[in-house]
């Protein structure tokens, strides 16, 4: 500091003497290193005006008066003056600190005299010293918001153990002297604490605005120390009070009898209740707990049919698609018989893609072109045209890719010969499924069918109306194609086969050529003309199908009005008769029934009402839908019976 | 269908009375003696219990937005400068310390009580639309600017019992002090509608807090005789 003063100094005593002769300059320049030199001469001293003094905290502790605390800055070096000045809300004159005594040093207190609540004070510190002052930034204060009071007085513990009751902890403890809470212009809430003396945590209870505490759960033989401290309605909590501490007397008693015989009665109860619900549902609950293991369990397995004895009806129950097992079904489609009413039959390969769903089509007659092949309009078609087979219109043709398909009137064959249609050994399949029907399915009016009289019985069953599907399972070689057809058929129609189903079932069944021993009135026809097929006209009680040819042309709707038969389903051909008979053997699956729409029937003897009720006598009752889980259709491999035709 | 809804309507709105009637228990529930009820006689002690339960809720709530508002808005611009004696009350002459309001009569200062609560009546009900027309209001300042406006009707009630059986015959209270602050509080310029919000939820903590005061005043010196 002295060093710089020096050179402060040199500089300027230096221009002094060299300018003087500048009078004006001079002078001012006198000026201002005298002042400098007084500065310099006081920062040498370290003297300057005081610091900017900060006020700390205004506090009231009874809403009655208050005080403020202030911090000084820097005093400067020199003794420095404080002083508070205040102004109210709404007053212009300003005040100084009324005192500076009670409440300590650098505080000012205000008494109850210069005290007014609800309203706003503006307070400022002021610091001079020799040098200079500062002051404070002013502080807006309302006395009601800085309430903060002392803590409790006169806090007193007791142990009480009156008789027959249970021992506590009084606590009890006076609000601060000065405050009025009598008159209610004072509101205290107040709070408790205590802890054992080794313990770390304070146990903390709000005691609301009462000045007494009962503390029953305690340690005998502890010592525990106690505070409390207290808070205005709308304010600040005061500091903890003096701890009081105590000695709980080893005899303290802490059993508490009642609440473990209120456990044993709870627990008496909750396992009343629960004997009570295992008594009720303990069956239900034990399943629930225990679930039972599933047995092994066979699809479509019925122990009725295996105490019956009848092994086909059971194993087709079981729903074995594929039994006969074939390998592939493609090779199974490829051929197909057609079957003539003469003792020529041959067997002419599928040209699939030239129609669809070609497949075995079993041949129909048209009833409306007469080809010649005459029409079947007996009821016993095939008990009468297969007498004789030249005069059968229509054989069975399997169908022939070759064949044109606006030749609709394709003799519906009796059943082919076996020989000829046993080309491949296969024999015709009868499918049948679950459906009711026995009747081979009928092709519905107006149907869009395709050209080729053979179709896949698939197709006939579809032109049928009927599920066709079983029918479609013929040896089809294309089995897509029967699928088209059956699709167009179905959307067309009924629209209800499962196509899916179809296609298993045409793989399953149409394994073999068959040639289609379905006696089918009509061929069906692509243009829309209802084809002329064979209806089942009765069923022997052997099962032995006979079929006719439908005359209907326009009552083409199967199933619908045809009255369920009976639930008896003839799933398979077991033989063929002479004369073109087909022997069914019944489908137990009479579950699967209930699938079909198609009310269940069995041709026999109401066939011969009407029309409609034959037509619906359709024997596969190919209705898709009608097919139950196993596919519904089941066939037996026709190479045992093949030979039998003829 | 509507004949079949109703009696149904009718029992659940009964089960719903009931259940209120049993399971609520705080301010919040149903009005003393409702309307119609002759012989309905609520004991003074219960009101007074009443009014100074719902007097420190208000002020609970006032004060929280105060200070939510405060240190949201308000910092470092100095409203509490500006809010000097700017409180539309500030006309009324109420007692300023412990003495002026032990030596002001009871009835003269439920009076007070009152001018003071239909002062406010306006005021709350403005702020109410004001907050909920700002969209940066936070949700707990509107509905706390809601419930207080409610209970403040609920404490005017309860008022006008205690004077109605303390003093029959008072007249009604023709000072009102006129809140004419509104045009501020939709000022476009922000900091001047900011600075009407500051005061009048300052405003508004200070007399929530002169009336819970006077309330709990009134009822130590009525019903415990000045020894609470």
């Amino acid at each position: 500091m002295a060093d710089f003063a020096r050179r402060q100094k040199k500089p300027l005593i230096h221009c002094l003497s060299q300018e003087k002769g500048a009078n004006m300059k001079g002078n001012v320049v006198s000026t201002t290193a005298l002042v400098l030199l007084f500065l310099n001469i006081s920062l040498l001293n370290g003297q300057s005006p005081p610091g900017k003094p900060e006020i700390v905290k205004c506090r009231s502790p009874d809403k009655e008066t208050f005080t403020c605390w202030w911090k000084p800055g820097t005093d400067g070096g020199l003794p420095t003056n404080y002083s508070l000045t205040y102004q109210r809300e709404g007053e212009k004159t300003r005040y100084e600190c009324p005192d500076y005594i009670t409440s300590g040093p650098n505080s000012c207190f205000f008494s109850q005299k210069h005290t007014t609540i609800w309203k706003i004070y503006i307070i400022t510190v002021n610091a001079t010293n020799r040098m200079g002052s500062s002051a404070s930034d002013p502080l807006y204060i309302d006395v009601i918001y800085i309430v903060e009071p002392e803590p409790p007085q006169n806090l007193t513990l007791e142990v009480k153990q009156p008789k027959d009751k249970k021992p506590y902890l009084l606590i009890k403890w006076f609000p601060p002297t000065v405050i009025d809470v009598r008159t209610g212009w004072f509101t205290m809430e107040y709070e408790v604490r205590l802890k054992p003396t080794e313990a770390d945590e304070w146990e903390v209870h709000f005691a609301g605005q009462q000045t007494h505490f009962k503390v029953f759960s305690l340690y005998p033989g502890h010592r525990y120390l106690v505070q409390t401290r207290c808070k205005p309605d709308h304010g600040y909590w005061s500091k903890w009070g003096l701890e009081s501490s105590i000695e709980i007397p080893s005899d303290f008693p802490t059993k508490d009898t009642t609440v473990w015989i209120f456990v044993a009665v709870l627990s008496a109860v909750i396992c009343l209740v629960m004997v009570l619900a295992v008594a009720l549902k303990g069956y239900s609950m034990m399943t629930c707990i225990f679930p039972p293991v599933p047995g092994p369990k066979i699809k479509g397995f019925d122990a009725h049919l295996l105490e019956k004895g009848k092994s086909e009806e059971l194993l087709s129950a079981l729903g074995c698609q594929d039994f006969p097992p074939t390998s592939d079904c493609e090779d199974l489609l490829v051929d197909f018989l057609e079957v003539y009413d003469n003792e020529d039959e041959q067997l002419m390969p599928p040209h699939s893609k030239d129609y669809p769903g070609q497949g075995v089509k079993p041949t129909h007659l048209d009833p409306d072109s007469d080809s010649g092949h005459g029409s079947y309009d007996s009821h016993s078609l095939l008990s009468e045209k297969c007498e004789d087979p030249h005069a059968y219109p229509s054989t069975f043709h399997i169908p022939e890719v070759n064949e044109k398909p606006e030749n609709p009137e394709e003799n519906i064959p009796c059943i082919p010969d076996p020989q000829s249609i046993s080309k491949e050994g296969n024999g015709p399949y009868f499918p049948t499924d679950e459906s009711k029907s026995s009747t081979w399915p009928l092709p519905q009016p107006g149907q869009h069918i395709f050209r080729s009289p053979y179709h896949s019985i698939a197709d006939v069953c579809k032109l049928a109306g009927d599920p066709a599907g079983a029918l479609a399972s013929l040896l089809d070689k294309a089995e897509k194609d029967i699928l088209k057809s059956s699709k167009t058929f179905e959307t067309g129609g009924e629209g209800k086969v499962d196509e899916q189903k179809e296609m298993e079932d045409a793989h399953s069944e149409t394994k073999q050529d068959a040639s289609w021993p379905l006696l089918r009135e009509k061929a069906p026809l692509i243009h829309g003309k209802p084809p002329d097929y064979v209806a089942v006209h009765k069923v022997n009680q052997d099962g032995v199908l006979s079929l006719y040819p439908k005359q209907n042309e326009n009552g083409h709707q199967p199933e619908k009005s045809r009255a369920p038969e009976g639930n008896k389903e003839y799933a398979k051909v077991s033989g063929v008769m002479e004369s073109n008979i087909l022997v069914l053997v019944p489908h137990a699956q009479a579950t699967n029934m209930a699938l079909c729409e198609e009310p269940a029937k069995k041709a026999p003897p109401s066939l011969e009402q009407n029309q409609s009720e034959k037509d619906r006598a359709s024997l596969t009752a190919a209705s898709s839908n009608c097919r139950g889980p196993l596919g519904g259709l089941d066939y037996l491999d026709p190479t045992g019976f093949v030979h039998s035709f003829h | 269908m509507d004949s079949q809804g109703s009696p149904r309507k009718a029992g659940a709105l009964l089960l719903l009375v009931v259940w209120n009637l049993l399971f609520c228990q705080n301010v919040h529930s149903l009005p003393i003696c409702p309307s119609g009820a002759a012989n309905c006689q609520v004991s003074l002690r219960d009101l007074f219990d009443r009014v100074v339960m719902l007097s420190h809720y208000i002020h609970s709530l006032s004060s929280e937005m105060f200070i939510d508002f405060d240190k949201r808005y308000a910092q470092g611009r100095g409203f509490i400068a500006k809010a000097i004696n700017s409180c539309h009350t500030s006309s009324l002459a109420t007692p300023e310390d412990k003495e002026q309001a032990q030596q002001i009569p009871p009835e003269i200062l439920l009076k007070l009580i009152l001018s003071m609560l239909y002062a406010w009546n306006d005021p709350l009900y403005q702020l109410v639309t004001e907050v909920g027309g700002m969209q940066e209001a936070p949700d707990a300042m509107l509905s706390r600017a809601k419930e207080i406006e409610i209970q403040n009707r609920r404490l005017l009630e309860g008022i006008e019992k205690i004077v109605g059986q303390v003093h029959p015959g008072v007249k009604e209270n023709d000072v009102f002090s006129v809140w004419s602050q509104l045009p501020s509080l939709q000022a476009a310029d922000e900091d001047s509608r900011l600075f009407a919000f500051y005061n009048l939820l300052h405003c508004l903590r200070r007399d929530s807090h002169k009336v819970d005061n006077y309330l709990k005043l009134l009822k130590c010196r009525i019903i415990y005789d000045n020894n609470c």
